[in-house]
């Protein structure tokens, strides 16, 4: 009797799909909460399901998820960006006074690309070229963007936007909303750049071993800097959306933001310190903590609570890693 | 049609119509309404005293209120978030304090576009449309507190002026109402104005910092009573006098009036105004009459009329409609 | 397709930590700070330019600051007439006691490498439970015990979850911040709880020999870091940790002890600075401490410390605590628009930071 092989019965496709997703040591923690989650959101309100919930969590996640998405590179590469939140307010007040005061939105998003690719650039070289810890480099920057918000707004919103601005939050394309779109192509984009180009390869060495890049004859400098210039133009982006959401300039509008971005990338698996970055992860954290607030919102929840609940998700996902056996 | 089927007819059509009388009586029924309250942030007092307002209203009126806050104060987002949220579940109505009075505005345009009636409270929001607007005149209440402390003050003098968060509509208008009872005195001299984001250590540094700069103050407006504690404190650890106000009503500055730390305080009555904005919200539900503009009167308590103020927040019972409605 | 995380499929594979590692261990190891004695390099001094070569890092690092905050301390007295007088001497340094005990126990979080955001909300917990117990039992003692233990315990869970469940210092402290404002919120419930005994309030107002009750504080705190960082086995075993982790492991320090203990001296030292609150404002709300967290930590890095560790010391925050406080007097002096405050102390921060990179011996990162 000759020996039979056991074959399983799951078709080799979703063999490997299963197999892959149990070597990918990330796919603990950001995974598991967001199923969690959705699964006791579903039972406990008769409302999280209905389509309009879904898509305002997906949309209130979408300028989260753009600040995100450059936030992973950035960590990957040992680094931090505090100041992306202030950024993203300071671009978000210049695009309102520039649409006010020029009717349209072409020059505005312009500006508020300038703005952020100006911060960015500032960081990027205060960390590569001058060598200051980035968190020590954004910090500053944070505070000098804040400043200026507040300084050319003098606390005030800036209101009068030409409606046209309201297609970029509120429009549809396809049935799809449109910061949907955006969100999905920035997604698309980054993780082709991160994992298909040699940018990428470069930016993954910034992380695990700057030293080999520079031993290699690449200018590390120049990717760091890189990486810190799409974190502020992508802060342009958002923007965009920042400021068709709540159709003005607000020169507190997005403080903040950088925390739950870290918050988000972390809890989605992306490690400070190996060099590792996993871009899937960060979508699910962002879609975690979307889900989270909405979830208790639809609870009625207290805002206490809602607060705690916040901080025990992103330790909670973190211990998942932990227990998985990532170490840190 | 025989004789039968005809009375049974009509039987039929006396259920229904009882039926029918039934339900409408339900839906114009007397209680379980749902009431989505809206307010800035968890830690100003203020707030809190309009939630209870809010809460006590409602179990007079027998209506479920639930109260949506941001986890960031004053957050901008974060209160869009929650709207959006609140608009798929289909409350009755909403009672709405916008975190910026002018950013706000396309939240209330999606309240409106759902068809939830929506009462506007405290701030006055710059757009949108509203049942009515339930709140205190800040420009009243900066003037008349403003022209009290000209008069304690005999006319004449220098006064600070501490703001609250730049750009916040309430602290406009108090300052503007300041500005505009102190130019009605020749002898007053505004000789700083600094924003103390109605906090109260911010405050009592900036507070410590002008004593510094500017040897003679006789005065001070505080844009809040937080704010006015945290300037009593500056001044008493400099030994220095001067004459403050504030504004709020709150229990610590009536304390202090007691005391003689303060001069006197504008009544911003959160409960009030919590209670009276539940009230309009169901009234119109319940198809009552009700007044599209509530505005609190300007009232300065001082030592000789603090006594109603006295009670907790939590004991107070909310002011009757008929009260409310002569303002 | 979603798990390569270390391997781009470009083509080129990452290297391996144990690399990077040795790499680092050897600039870590050339900067590692000595207690402060002078170098002990043999460099015969022929100037003053050989003297300050021959001076270790750490004491070049707080000699140049203490420079710059004279420097900026001319500036102002020549820009303002109220600056350089007793009383406004007196108020700079009672509000940058406060500022600075709470910095100096982030200084020796920061010091392990590790970060603690959760300060400011530990503030805020302490101080209202400290004050409900005042109002209720009136027993001062009873306060101060519970002040100091709620921050002590808060700082234990942090140093449980960096050292035990070993999650990154700023998630864990982040996620810690998040649910401590929970907790103060609904304990608070939106209430101020104000009035306190005068014998409680000297904490914060009281004088002592014309010196407020805050600043003798520092002064205390001040030694007693100093002393624990430098001369005793335990700071040493924390800058080694800070250094490098996995040598100071090998050589017997009991790492995750250290860890522990760090946070919960941050967080005790956030429990102390709830009480001084308290009795300085006279008050408590919930959301009291949020705006310290910030200038905390920028107070620890503009004195120096890295955030890599094993590099920094408590004196260096006094002097950046001083140094903040003085720039947002000035400001307060000359009567500068307040929105311009968050870009002054951005642009310290930075300029703290590359001053000591301009003038280290060591090309630390």
């Amino acid at each position: 009797m000759h020996e039979v092989s056991y074959q399983p019965d799951t078709p080799y496709g979703m063999d490997r799909w299963m197999s892959r997703l149990r070597q990918c040591g990330s796919a603990g923690g950001a995974l598991l909460a967001l199923t969690v989650m959705c699964l006791v959101f579903a039972l406990s309100t008769d409302t999280f399901l209905e389509v309009a919930n879904l898509k305002n969590v997906a949309m209130q996640s979408t300028i989260l998820l753009l600040v995100a998405l450059p936030m992973t590179l950035i960590i990957m590469t040992e680094g931090l960006d505090l100041s992306i939140g202030a950024v993203l307010t300071l671009a978000n007040v210049v695009l309102a006074m520039v649409a006010v005061s020029t009717g349209g939105i072409g020059l505005a998003f312009l500006a508020a690309l300038a703005v952020g690719a100006a911060f960015g650039l500032l960081n990027g070289a205060l960390v590569a070229r001058l060598g200051i810890p980035p968190f020590v480099a954004t910090l500053g920057t944070l505070g000098v963007a804040q400043g200026l918000a507040l300084v050319a707004t003098d606390g005030q919103s800036v209101v009068g936007i030409p409606d046209s601005l309201q297609f970029f939050y509120g429009g549809t394309w396809l049935g799809v909303p449109v910061p949907i779109w955006i969100a999905v192509v920035a997604y698309l984009v980054f993780h082709f750049v991160l994992y298909r180009t040699r940018f990428g390869a470069y930016i993954f060495a910034l992380g695990g071993n700057r030293e080999a890049l520079t031993l290699a004859g690449v200018r590390a400098r120049w990717y760091l800097v890189a990486v810190y210039v799409i974190g502020g133009v992508m802060a342009g982006v958002a923007a965009l959306l920042l400021t068709s959401r709540i159709s003005s300039g607000h020169p507190t509008a997005a403080l903040g933001m950088e925390f739950d971005a870290i918050a988000a990338v972390a809890v989605g698996g992306t490690s400070f310190e190996k060099g590792k970055g996993w871009l899937l992860g960060t979508l699910f954290g962002v879609l975690s903590v979307g889900v989270l607030r909405n979830g208790l919102n639809l609870l009625g929840v207290s805002s206490a609570v809602q607060v705690s609940a916040i901080g025990l998700l992103v330790i909670a996902a973190l211990m998942l890693d932990v227990l998985r056996g990532k170490h840190q | 049609m025989n004789k039968t089927s005809k009375s049974s007819m009509r039987w039929a059509q006396v259920a229904i119509a009882v039926m029918g009388m039934c339900a409408a009586a339900a839906s114009i029924a007397e209680g379980g309404e749902r009431v989505a309250v809206f307010t800035k942030n968890q830690t100003n007092p203020f707030f809190q005293a309009v939630r209870l307002g809010a809460d006590s209203a409602a179990r007079q009126l027998d209506v479920k209120v639930t109260h949506y806050v941001p986890t960031k104060p004053d957050s901008i987002p974060e209160q869009m978030s929650q709207v959006e949220d609140v608009i798929i579940k289909k409350p009755d109505a909403i009672v709405f304090t916008p975190v910026d009075y002018k950013a706000m505005v396309p939240a209330v345009a999606k309240m409106n576009a759902a068809k939830i009636p929506v009462v506007d409270v405290t701030d006055r929001t710059q757009g949108g449309q509203f049942v009515a607007f339930v709140g205190a005149s800040d420009y009243e209440l900066g003037l008349e507190t403003g022209k009290y402390l000209i008069q304690a003050m005999g006319g004449k003098g220098n006064v600070v002026v501490i703001e609250g968060v730049k750009g916040a509509i309430t602290s406009v208008d108090r300052v503007r109402g300041f500005n505009d009872a102190a130019k009605q005195a020749p002898g007053i001299k505004v000789i700083a104005s600094q924003p103390g984001n109605y906090q109260r250590l911010q405050a009592l540094q900036v507070m410590e910092n002008l004593m510094q700069s500017h040897p003679q103050i006789d005065g001070v407006f505080a844009a809040n009573d937080a704010m006015a504690s945290g300037v009593i404190e500056a001044l008493e650890g400099a030994n220095r006098k001067a004459q403050v106000v504030g504004i709020n009503g709150s229990k610590e500055a009536i304390d202090a009036i007691k005391d003689g730390r303060l001069l006197a305080t504008g009544d911003y009555n959160g409960f009030a105004q919590g209670c009276l904005a539940v009230m309009t919200a169901v009234r119109d539900l319940r198809k009552l009459p009700i007044k599209p503009e509530i505005l609190f009167p300007a009232v300065v308590i001082d030592k000789n009329n603090y006594q109603p103020w006295e009670t907790p927040v939590e004991s107070r019972s909310c002011p009757t409609w008929e009260d409310a409605v002569k303002f | 397709m979603f798990c390569e995380e270390s391997i781009n499929e470009y083509g080129l594979p990452v290297f391996r930590m144990s690399f990077y590692l040795a790499r680092y261990r050897d600039y870590f190891m050339n900067t590692t700070v000595k207690p402060s004695t002078l170098s002990s390099s043999a460099a015969t001094v022929r100037s003053s330019t050989d003297l300050w070569n021959a001076l270790p890092d750490a004491v070049r690092s707080v000699v140049l600051r203490l420079l710059v905050l004279g420097f900026l301390c001319f500036v102002l007295s020549l820009a303002s007439d109220a600056f350089l007088t007793a009383t406004n001497i007196v108020n700079v340094l009672r509000q940058a006691a406060l500022l600075f005990l709470l910095a100096s126990g982030v200084t020796l979080v920061v010091l392990t490498a590790g970060l603690d955001l959760s300060v400011g909300a530990n503030v805020a917990l302490s101080a209202c439970l400290a004050a409900t117990l005042l109002k209720s039992t009136g027993s001062i003692a009873l306060t101060v015990s519970v002040g100091l233990g709620c921050g002590l315990l808060i700082g234990i869970v942090n140093g449980l979850l960096v050292a035990v469940v070993r999650i990154p210092p700023f998630i864990a402290t982040y996620g810690m911040l998040w649910i401590l404002h929970g907790i103060t919120y609904w304990f608070m419930n939106g209430e101020t709880i104000h009035g306190f005994p005068p014998a409680f309030r000297a904490l914060g107002s009281g004088y002592y020999w014309g010196i407020p009750v805050p600043v003798f504080f520092m002064l205390i705190f001040l030694l007693a870091g100093v002393l624990f960082a430098q001369r005793t086995r335990w700071g040493q075993e924390i800058y080694a940790v800070g250094a490098n982790p996995e040598a100071a492991r090998l050589s017997g320090v009991p790492v995750k002890n250290r860890l522990i203990l760090v946070y919960a001296v941050s967080g005790a030292m956030a429990g102390l600075a709830s009480l001084i609150f308290l009795a300085r404002l006279n008050s408590a709300e919930g959301d009291i401490g949020e705006s310290l967290t910030l200038p905390a930590i920028a107070a620890v890095l503009i004195g120096g410390a890295s955030l890599f560790g094993g590099v920094g010391s408590v004196f260096g925050t006094l002097i950046g605590a001083l140094m903040l406080t003085l720039v947002l007097n000035g400001m307060n002096l000359l009567n500068i628009d307040a929105s311009w405050q968050p870009v002054v102390t951005g642009v310290i921060v930075v300029l703290a930071v590359f001053l000591d990179k301009l003038t280290r011996k060591g090309d630390v990162r």
